[in-house]
């Protein structure tokens, strides 16, 4: 199968995917029991404005009509407007996706090398001491919820000792994302590094490797030019799956530090029971997972195409 | 296997499930309405004048009902929709079984959460429900897998060639071959459950504010972390210490064997 045949055919089935994600945030927003208007009017129960609420829903109207003019709507980029602010969705999610896509860019920008070297590490020196610690290291920190270690990171660097700010109030600065990032960085470490580890430990292991040692081919080469591409197959598509983690993971980890982002504009969505906001923000998250493992599974046949099909 | 990480481990995890069992049936809820962050006993107190010490005895029992009641529902819905499949003599039952998990498994387990509390209201049957629809798919997976596997061991076909009835075949050798995959995944179940409850209480999506929670206690003393830090830090080093004693065990119990 061709490379080109292949990512043809995931696309296919991404964009299927896409449209059921979707089309099940519409059901699960709409089929819930009782009359949304109403439990969105919540301690205002005003019935002039449920009537206005549910004009701007479009309630009065058959579901399939609904269905088909919200589909019609994200086709062409309109996700409708907030509830609250009447700003356009589109227009809320472009603004507060921003320090997100920052935050999650310079999470990756230290996880990928760091689970790397540790990796290649462990797997080259599997069984020792340095590769039994940093096992038993990853998974103390992988287990530790981000709300919590955030909160005794800020207590003992920004309160204790005052050296970084508690919060990102305002703007990310390169000093308020560090805790953030620290955060983000020990949650993701675990999984990725010991997959790299595994998958190198398989591949160092395997005949080709054997035959390229015998023949006299340099350790390095062998490692970094046979042994590595083949094992960072499944560690791509591990990638992508720690990173639509992250975009989860970041909701907390934003409403920690008061960072503007698309945690504000969750949190802030289901307070105020904004749901064309909170249907943007779902169809948004959904999006970029399914785009996510496309991207991830066309590197990893590009890397082993042997792995995948 | 190293035995003082073990010991370590089970300690960790011990200490705050002691806690939270013996608890409240050997205490009272301290009431509300005392100076808030005052160092008042031997914790001080929280944001509403409450004894933290006494809170926190009270603090464990919620995040162990959730997690556990969670865990168990996902592991059998995710266990009979994974065996299901896996089992299945029909491709089409094998994929509505499992297709319709991988749309779940493309939503951040939060977003749900944060989704289903916003319109099906708060409270811990809401936040079970969702960690289990969050979990369960995951557990689905592996059952699939694994049950796909040992049905075509040679062990299984040669009961098939006994003339052994499906059921037989399948609730007596497969479900035994299920056993160590699922208990190698269970720590990380667990984890997930007890991360998805606590972000749900502390994002405000889950129990009351003035719940003795630890996660909730984590949230709203938070504001008071300069002049009463053990109002936070007490209920942090329980849940960190819980988290990471059940990892820890898990991987040590679970590793170097197939």
């Amino acid at each position: 199968m061709s490379l080109g045949w292949y990512a043809a055919r995931r696309l296919g089935l991404g964009v299927a995917q896409v449209l059921a994600v979707v089309t099940v945030i519409f059901a699960l927003t709409w089929a819930l029991p009782g009359d949304a208007a109403v439990v969105i009017a919540g301690d205002d129960p005003d019935p002039a404005r449920i009537a206005g609420i549910r004009a701007a829903l479009g309630l009065d109207q058959p579901v399939m009509d609904r269905y088909t003019s919200w589909l019609g709507g994200l086709a062409t980029g309109d996700l409708g407007r907030s509830l609250v602010t009447g700003q356009p969705v589109t227009a809320v999610l472009g603004a507060a996706s921003e320090p997100t896509l920052l935050l999650a860019g310079v999470t990756l920008l230290f996880l990928v090398p760091a689970a790397g070297a540790l990796g290649i590490t462990c797997a080259t020196r599997a069984g020792g001491r340095f590769d039994r610690w940093t096992t038993t290291v990853t998974v103390a920190l992988h287990a530790i919820p981000e709300y919590a270690l955030a909160v005794l990171l800020i207590g003992f660097f920004a309160l204790y000792l005052g050296l970084l700010p508690a919060t990102a109030l305002g703007e990310l600065t390169p000093a308020a994302l560090v805790l953030p990032v620290t955060v983000l960085v020990s949650r993701s470490l675990c999984s990725l590094a010991r997959l790299i580890r595994a998958s190198l430990i398989e591949a160092l292991a395997s005949d080709y490797v054997a035959h390229a040692r015998r023949h006299g081919v340099p350790a390095a080469r062998v490692l970094f030019r046979h042994a590595l591409p083949n094992a960072l197959a499944p560690a791509v598509q591990q990638l992508a799956r720690t990173a639509d983690w992250l975009l989860g993971g970041i909701i907390v980890v934003e409403a920690v530090f008061a960072v503007p982002g698309l945690s504000a504009a969750v949190v802030s969505s289901v307070a105020s029971r904004d749901v064309p906001v909170l249907q943007g923000l779902a169809v948004l998250f959904a999006v970029l997972t399914v785009v996510l493992h496309l991207g991830a599974d066309v590197l990893a046949y590009r890397l082993a195409p042997r792995a995948v099909s | 296997m190293s035995r003082p990480v073990l010991a370590a481990a089970g300690l960790l995890a011990g200490i705050p499930v002691v806690l939270a069992t013996l608890g409240p049936p050997l205490s009272a809820l301290p009431a509300s309405g005392g100076p808030p962050f005052a160092p008042d006993g031997f914790l001080g107190t929280d944001v509403l004048g409450r004894d933290v010490l006494g809170v926190l005895l009270h603090g464990g029992a919620s995040m162990l009902a959730i997690t556990f009641t969670a865990t168990a529902l996902s592991y059998l819905a995710g266990g009979l929709i994974g065996l299901l499949a896996g089992a299945a003599r029909s491709r089409w039952l094998d994929e509505l079984l499992m297709r319709p998990l991988d749309i779940v498994l493309a939503i951040p387990g939060i977003l749900i959460l944060l989704l289903a509390a916003s319109l099906a209201g708060h409270g811990p049957v809401i936040v079970t429900a969702v960690v289990v629809v969050v979990n369960a798919p995951a557990i689905a997976r592996l059952v699939r897998a694994a049950t796909l596997d040992a049905a075509r061991r040679p062990a299984a076909e040669a009961m098939r060639l006994q003339g052994e009835n499906w059921w037989a075949i399948h609730a007596g050798y497969v479900g035994r071959c299920l056993r160590r995959p699922l208990l190698a995944d269970a720590g990380a179940r667990l984890t997930s459950a007890v991360y998805l409850t606590g972000a749900a209480n502390f994002l405000g999506a889950g129990l009351a504010p003035d719940s003795p929670d630890w996660a909730v206690a984590i949230d709203r003393n938070k504001a008071g972390l300069l002049l009463q830090p053990w109002a936070v830090l007490a209920p942090a080093a329980l849940v960190v210490a819980f988290t990471i004693g059940v990892n820890l065990l898990a991987d040590e119990l679970t590793r170097g064997k197939p």
